[in-house]
């Protein structure tokens, strides 16, 4: 089973001395799916990186506290721009797909099997035999996700995944987000898309300043601390806005059945 | 040429040099500049014209430094290395060197940090024309008076170096995530084809260098 555990984790960058992330506690099991959101600088991608075994293994700096993780396949991650995410070494998008099941030593007709998988799951099967090096922003940020998907990772990380892609790409991204949980992968993601955030999931994160501020379910979003601190839905913000009382409605839908009510 | 296997690509690319030094100047160095500089024409003439190019201010400076003789027989030889190097750069595709090397039971994370020195410059090259064409956008010159010209050099130069610097970090952990790691034994996906007359040829050339050398200790 799929577990991933930090206990009153506190992380500080090279050279620095305030903690970029601090006195944190966070579980995360297979098939759930986390968000963390916050202000640029509240330390989301550093708590990605730090599940990762990335912080402080490979970025250097100190970390405090304890943090492990059970899982039957790779922890791995995703990061905002594609470009240097590229492996290189790859002719095709096929081969850069194939990148990392390559690097994990695995059978050729098993790479060959999740690479195909992991192509028809992003929709990139008329892309395959281009070369990666001419692909758009948010073709290529597909082409990394593939290749992260290709791993079959018991834990994938997500640093707004989202910020190349178009809104039909994003929606296919989301919608993959839940399939991804709902087969046990367990999802941490940081992301400023907090009007998808509902339908996809089941627990949110507040960071400030390095620091858990609150935790809870996507209803979260729609509290008076969140929206007022511009973290919560468009909807509650609007509704908030509009002088309408608390408790703000979450989505659209919400907002129609207490419109009806009232 | 690209079909060769990149061990002989390599192999190929530092005999040349190696003769060059080894061979009596300046006959030695000629022979070994003219088979270099020919190899880069059957890249295209703009390699050859990048090679003519990086060698000629090494004959400027020889040519200040030394008398004639020594001169045409040190820039024969550098001219020879010069052309190796980017007649190698512009016909194996680090990929492939990667796979070969994988095949030949190399660690990926080695691999990749040869392919990489190969890739650099085409990587280099782009990222400096975007950083141009973005200063130019706002205003930069590079025309005029040569204090000008430097301060426009600085311009583009500097953001290089730092979203070179910027860039291996995330590179990193991408390489990292992607289970890029020292010891890794990866799969080659499509290992180029080493055939037996390659590999006889490879070790012509490395007797042809042995040969070389004792000739010359003799």
């Amino acid at each position: 089973m799929t577990r991933l555990t930090l206990e009153r984790v506190t992380f500080r960058y090279p050279a620095t001395e305030a903690p970029a992330l601090e006195d944190v506690s966070l579980e995360v099991r297979g098939g759930e799916v986390v968000a963390l959101v916050g202000s640029v600088g509240a330390g989301a991608s550093t708590l990605l990186l730090v599940a990762g075994d990335l912080a402080p293994r490979v970025v250097g700096g100190r970390l405090e506290g304890r943090v492990s993780f059970d899982g039957e396949g790779p922890r791995a991650i995703v990061l905002p721009a594609p470009w240097t995410q590229l492996s290189g070494m790859a002719f095709t998008v096929w081969d850069e797909v194939a990148f990392g099941p390559a690097n994990l030593g695995l059978p050729r007709d098993e790479i060959s099997r999740q690479v195909d998988q992991a192509v028809a799951r992003l929709d990139l099967e008329a892309l395959t035999s281009r070369d990666p090096t001419t692909l758009s922003g948010g073709e290529l940020q597909r082409v990394i996700v593939a290749g992260i998907l290709a791993m079959r990772p018991a834990l994938l990380l997500l640093d707004e995944p989202t910020a190349e892609l178009d809104p039909v790409g994003a929606r296919t991204l989301w919608k993959l987000v839940r399939t991804l949980a709902g087969e046990g992968t367990a999802i941490v993601m940081a992301t400023s898309e907090l009007d998808a955030l509902p339908a996809i999931t089941d627990r949110v994160v507040w960071l400030e300043r390095g620091r858990v501020a609150a935790t809870g379910p996507a209803a979260l979003l729609a509290s008076d601390a969140l929206v007022v601190a511009n973290m919560g839905t468009t909807v509650a913000a609007v509704w908030r806005a509009a002088g309408l009382p608390p408790p703000y409605p979450l989505t659209v839908a919400h907002a129609a059945q207490r419109w009806e009510r009232r | 040429m690209t079909r060769l296997h990149p061990f002989t690509l390599l192999a190929i690319a530092g005999a040349l040099p190696a003769l060059a030094w080894l061979l009596p100047a300046p006959v030695g160095g000629l022979a070994t500049a003219v088979v270099a500089l020919g190899l880069t024409l059957t890249g295209g003439a703009r390699l050859t014209r990048t090679a003519v190019l990086t060698a000629a201010p090494f004959w400027l400076f020889l040519l200040l430094l030394h008398d004639l003789p020594t001169s045409i027989a040190i820039g024969l030889r550098v001219t020879t290395m010069v052309a190796s190097f980017v007649w190698v750069v512009g016909a194996l595709p680090p990929p492939r060197l990667v796979e070969a090397m994988v095949a030949a039971g190399w660690s990926a994370s080695v691999a990749y940090v040869f392919a990489a020195t190969l890739a650099a410059a085409p990587v280099l090259r782009a990222r400096a024309r975007r950083i141009a064409d973005a200063q130019r956008c706002r205003g930069l010159s590079a025309r005029g008076g040569l204090a000008h010209r430097l301060r426009a050099l600085w311009a583009l130069a500097l953001p290089l170096i730092l979203s070179s610097l910027h860039e291996v970090d995330e590179r990193a952990l991408a390489l990292e995530t992607r289970r890029l790691v020292p010891g890794a034994r990866r799969t080659p996906l499509s290992p180029p084809p080493d055939r037996g007359a390659e590999r006889l040829a490879r070790w012509g050339l490395v007797a042809a260098c042995a040969a070389a050398l004792g000739w010359r200790l003799r």
